[in-house]
């Protein structure tokens, strides 16, 4: 487990220096900054009497401040989730290829360690890498509508690991993807592939409908039941940020079938590494 | 005791819906390396050197037959822990410095080691001013010296070198020449495989030439280069050419030097007296060893042999 997590902190490393992350890190404090300073809320009596950006007042109508940041909390929740995925989709993509790469994989192999670590160190270190990037972006924005509203709530927070629990759910596959074919572009593709799919398979109850009662509805259900309900989980994290009602035990579902997806997919990838030479 | 036997080892390489066929790279290779020896391994582009020390190394799984390193299996992460590697090409992470890149194998291989151990190690192979400089920058010969840095760490029972001195400038070359010279006295069984013969030579006292595959040729550096009865020996200008060819010397290409053949030293004594006694002041005497080149060029000109029944 040890040699995991030296792979882990590796990759976080690796990542620190790398255009797609260090873009990522500057966008996200630009965003925040240019908040924080442009951004003029006009709380009284719990109530939210006027928004400014940029000193152009934006929303005059008065509403209680906490109703208001729901609003607020729910539409960046889906950007937090949505963007998220998908940069760290295209991101993500070439640590699996470049854990393979030839002169690094054979020096890896050759140190005490069991061929298991190395993919889950490689795996650990994205999770923990989109981690940190939600609770930066997701941390520091509702950081700075605490300060400036007075209204504490973590919940938007939650949402966006929830975006992360999601990403490690396709990243599993990526990774598995990368291990048969040693190919960033395919691992990219996969997890594209799973976004668009997972988005179907979370509104698979509503979507049934269009299809011809029968075998074809039959074949539906069965493709997207195995699939991650991405849509469904982004609906829950934009639920959970904007401190609305959630369903639990159909979170823990969802949550549950995407470990179990994102579990069963490095089990696979582990099983090939094992037996790959390189 | 041996660090290394390989018994019958074939490896064939197959595509995924390919059951027959396929690329053979060692066909029933057999080997053994004693403790403590230093053994290099030459052959041509595609003879299976790399696969061969890959299957050292558990990276890759024999087809067939069986491989025992430091006594046991390669697979075995605690064998590993004794073996140090540096490949053909390691690929270092640009983001890293030699003492967060050294700091991490270090920490993979279970070595504890301070701060001040990575600093040696680091100066040890001479990257002592880029400790704390980004790989990115470093030229193909110092990112040799950072990996052999790597495979030194813990200090290893057993070194696999896949061309240490690749693009390594020539005092470079002398200076791991000397590193590897200290391990081999600290007891360190010493891999090499490199297509520098010049530097195999000097390094290595037991040779192995693969060809195709097999090891085609294998012994002590003096077997395979020289023989027991050839001499060649060296007289000071003014020696007495017609005596010294009716003696049986045969002159060489070089100035003042010929070729003694004699089955035991005390002949040999006898032909140099007698060359003496003609007048002829030597001034130096040597086995005749041949280049390696020329070794490695007649193993692979001899018919393969016929693999057993």
């Amino acid at each position: 487990m040890k040699a995991a997590l030296t792979v882990a902190a590796d990759l976080l490393r690796e990542a620190s220096s790398r255009k797609w992350f260090l873009a990522l890190g500057i966008g996200i404090t630009t965003a925040l900054v240019v908040l924080g300073f442009a951004l003029r809320l006009e709380v009284v009596d719990g109530a939210l009497a006027a928004t400014r950006l940029f000193g152009k007042t934006v929303n005059s109508d008065i509403r209680s401040v906490d109703v208001a940041l729901r609003y607020v909390y729910r539409g960046a929740a889906y950007v937090l989730f949505y963007g998220g995925l998908a940069f760290g989709i295209v991101a993500c993509a070439d640590f699996g290829p470049s854990l393979l790469a030839p002169g690094r994989i054979e020096h890896l192999l050759s140190l005490p360690v069991r061929r298991y670590e190395l993919l889950l160190g490689t795996f650990l270190g994205v999770l923990c890498l989109s981690m940190i990037g939600a609770v930066y972006g997701a941390g520091g924005f509702t950081l700075i509508f605490a300060i400036k509203t007075g209204v504490w709530t973590a919940r938007p927070i939650a949402g966006a690991l929830l975006a992360s629990v999601t990403f490690a759910g396709i990243y599993g596959a990526m990774l598995t993807a990368a291990v048969a074919l040693r190919s960033a572009a395919l691992s990219a593709a996969v997890g594209v592939i799973l976004f668009l799919l997972g988005i179907v398979a979370g509104y698979r109850d509503r979507l049934d409908t269009f299809f011809e009662a029968g075998a074809a509805r039959e074949g539906f259900r069965a493709v997207t039941f195995v699939l991650p309900r991405v849509s469904a989980l982004a609906d829950a994290s934009a639920d959970i940020a904007a401190s609305a009602a959630v369903k639990f035990d159909v979170l823990v579902s969802q949550v549950t079938g995407l470990l179990v997806f994102g579990f069963a997919a490095l089990a696979l990838g582990i099983h090939l590494f094992e037996q790959k030479d390189f | 005791m041996l660090a290394i036997e390989a018994l019958s080892v074939k490896k064939v390489y197959r595509g995924f819906f390919q059951r027959t066929g396929g690329q053979t790279a060692l066909a029933g290779l057999d080997i053994a390396i004693p403790r403590g020896s230093s053994f290099g391994l030459i052959g041509l582009n595609g003879a299976g050197k790399t696969t061969f020390i890959k299957t050292l190394l558990g990276v890759v799984r024999p087809t067939s037959g069986a491989v025992r390193v430091l006594g046991g299996d390669p697979e075995d992460p605690g064998v590993r822990a004794r073996i140090g590697y540096l490949p053909e090409r390691l690929f270092l992470t640009n983001a890293f410095t030699p003492r967060q890149f050294l700091a991490s194998v270090a920490r993979m291989k279970g070595v504890r080691v301070g701060e001040s151990g990575l600093r040696s190690q680091i100066d040890r192979v001479g990257l002592g001013g880029d400790a704390d400089r980004k790989i990115g920058g470093f030229s193909k010969g110092m990112r040799q010296r950072l990996g052999l840095a790597a495979a030194l760490l813990g200090q290893p029972e057993l070194l696999i070198l896949d061309e240490p001195t690749d693009g390594v400038d020539p005092i470079g070359r002398a200076e791991i020449r000397k590193l590897l010279a200290e391990e081999r006295a600290r007891g360190t069984t010493l891999f090499l495989n490199s297509h520098l013969l010049s530097e195999t030579e000097r390094v290595c006292d037991r040779i192995g030439i693969l060809a195709a595959g097999r090891l085609v040729r294998e012994g002590n550096l003096l077997d395979l280069c020289g023989s027991d009865t050839a001499y060649r020996a060296r007289f000071a200008p003014g020696y007495p050419e017609g005596a010294l060819v009716t003696l049986g010397l045969r002159p060489t290409d070089i100035e003042g030097a010929y070729r003694v053949d004699a089955p035991d030293p005390a002949a040999l004594n006898a032909i140099l007296d007698a060359a003496r006694a003609a007048g002829a002041l030597l001034i130096e005497l040597h086995r005749d060893l041949r280049d390696l080149e020329d070794v490695l060029t007649d193993a692979l000109a001899a018919p393969p042999p016929q693999e057993a029944a």
